[in-house]
């Protein structure tokens, strides 16, 4: 598995290192034009970070399935669910990494902002006062940012597991099948409507027990953690189902 | 099951669409022989490997490497070389080397770097910028470089020059030993005829002959490469 998770970094690698240092030149660009830039780069940059990320893990398994490429790796003597366990593991380091660079981001911006409102930076104070900040208008702080960006990576990555139980399926089910890509998409809305439709009952039934944290004006961190659980939980127990799926197809009826 | 046999195929059949590229195969292949896997483009002789290296699955039939039915351990003992460029395009030389070298326990990765340095394949180089000839060595070398069961090379001397085909002629015929099983891809007959131990032609996706080279040039008549035109005429 490590050995797998190592190719699919070293095959990554460039592409990670043109972003960032894309994303460190626009953001010192930014800085130049003071803190109405800095604030436009962290709007930005995540939703720009979002697209990359996912058309990026989105296409390095289409690339595995569909260019003759992917011949390298599925000729090791590696089993479906441990392949797509170390797809799915680079996704999740991934997006965790890009986490951590978009809160770096936030420091260095954070920093800059403090030190032209005040002119100097105490580094202790610095996430106090990104916090003060996050907090001051819209009632959140840094708390509920990692609750939510928690939530988005699994999200994310359920998503991702989804597209690549349809891409898989296309593969193996239907390989030998005309109008396989458009199927495919076919497949991946018929996915995503049981999912959600199984969710949906599912949130109906343990909504009672956490609907009282809905009507309370301010909301902890650990209280979004809370409303936010069967969300997630479901969105986990998706991607383990469907992770799988996909290696049971990989493993047995694939056609590249 | 004969004790001697690393490879039974029996009633193979795949299908694309609506084209049966391969129907009711059935073979049994030897340890310590060189196979030719004769026959025109489209006879299904790269689907027939790669039903074997798992790459595709049979539409029905059964496959057994040392009397197991394939499974993605069985991988461990075929070395299968594509006829497709399929590194890694943004790998260097020395990376495709280290890739084999941690995803196969069989590698022997000074045998490879000496190899390249023998066929004057420079690590450094960028398998993106490799010339057909040069990339189609490097496939070779990283396949004989691996200590396996049984060597599936298909179309190893296509898009080569005349002196790179020679050179992997040589590269193949070092690396033959009698616990190794060569199952060698080819339109190319008159080539590769003088290392055949048995022959397998294929056409239009069945057997269509099947048997040891010398025998068959005795009974016949004529070479393995006459045997090719008369079977293939019409094709």
């Amino acid at each position: 598995m490590f050995k797998l998770l190592k190719y699919e970094f070293i095959r990554k690698y460039k592409l990670i290192t043109m972003t960032l240092i894309s994303a460190l030149v626009l953001n010192l660009y930014l800085l130049t034009r003071g803190i109405a830039g800095s604030s436009s780069f962290l709007l930005l940059f995540p939703l720009v970070l979002a697209v990359l990320y996912v058309s990026d893990v989105i296409r390095t398994y289409s690339d595995d399935l569909n260019k003759k490429s992917g011949y390298m790796l599925f000729m090791t003597p590696n089993s479906g669910y441990k392949i797509i366990m170390s797809k799915l593991a680079a996704a999740v380091i991934e997006g965790i990494g890009m986490l951590f660079i978009y809160f770096l981001f936030i420091l260095i911006n954070g920093a800059f902002i403090i030190y032209q409102t005040r002119s100097y930076v105490d580094i202790n104070e610095v996430m106090n006062d990104i916090n003060t900040l996050l907090s001051g208008n819209i009632g959140i702080n840094l708390g509920h940012v990692f609750v939510f960006l928690f939530a988005v990576l699994v999200f994310a990555i359920g998503f991702i597991v989804t597209v690549y139980t349809a891409m898989t399926i296309r593969k193996s089910i239907f390989s030998e099948i005309k109008f396989g890509g458009f199927l495919s998409f076919i497949i991946f809305l018929g996915l995503n409507w049981a999912l959600t439709y199984a969710s949906g009952e599912f949130y109906s039934i343990v909504s009672p027990q956490y609907g009282s944290f809905v009507n309370v004006t301010t909301v902890s961190a650990s209280e979004l953690l809370v409303i936010m659980f069967p969300v997630i939980a479901v969105s986990i127990i998706q991607s383990i189902i469907l992770t799988f799926c996909s290696g049971y197809l990989l493993e047995k009826k694939i056609n590249l | 099951m004969n004790e001697n046999e690393i490879l039974r195929i029996e009633n193979l059949t795949k299908k694309y669409f609506n084209k049966t590229a391969l129907e009711d195969v059935n073979m049994s292949v030897e340890k310590g022989k060189i196979y030719g896997l004769l026959g025109p483009n489209g006879s299904g002789k790269t689907t027939l490997m790669k039903v074997i290296a798992q790459l595709h699955k049979q539409s029905s039939g059964h496959v057994f490497i040392n009397g197991n039915p394939l499974s993605y351990e069985s991988k461990a003992s075929i070395s299968y070389m594509p006829t497709e460029n399929f590194l890694y395009d943004s790998f260097k030389v020395k990376h495709a080397v280290k890739f084999y070298a941690d995803m196969y326990k069989d590698f022997r990765e000074d045998y490879a770097m000496n190899i390249l340095e023998e066929i004057k394949v420079d690590p450094e180089f960028r398998i993106a910028k490799l010339s057909s000839g040069l990339n189609g060595k490097l496939k070779v070398a990283l396949a004989l470089s691996r200590n396996a069961d049984l060597y599936m090379l298909d179309e190893p001397l296509n898009g080569v020059d005349v002196l790179s085909r020679d050179t992997i002629m040589e590269l193949i015929s070092k690396s033959y030993d009698e616990t190794k099983t060569f199952i060698i891809s080819t339109h190319l007959v008159s080539e590769i005829e003088k290392i055949l131990d048995s022959v397998i032609f294929l056409k239009d996706g069945r057997v269509e002959l099947f048997g040891d080279a010398e025998e068959l040039r005795l009974s016949k008549g004529t070479s393995v490469e006459g045997l090719y035109k008369e079977v293939y005429k019409n094709v």
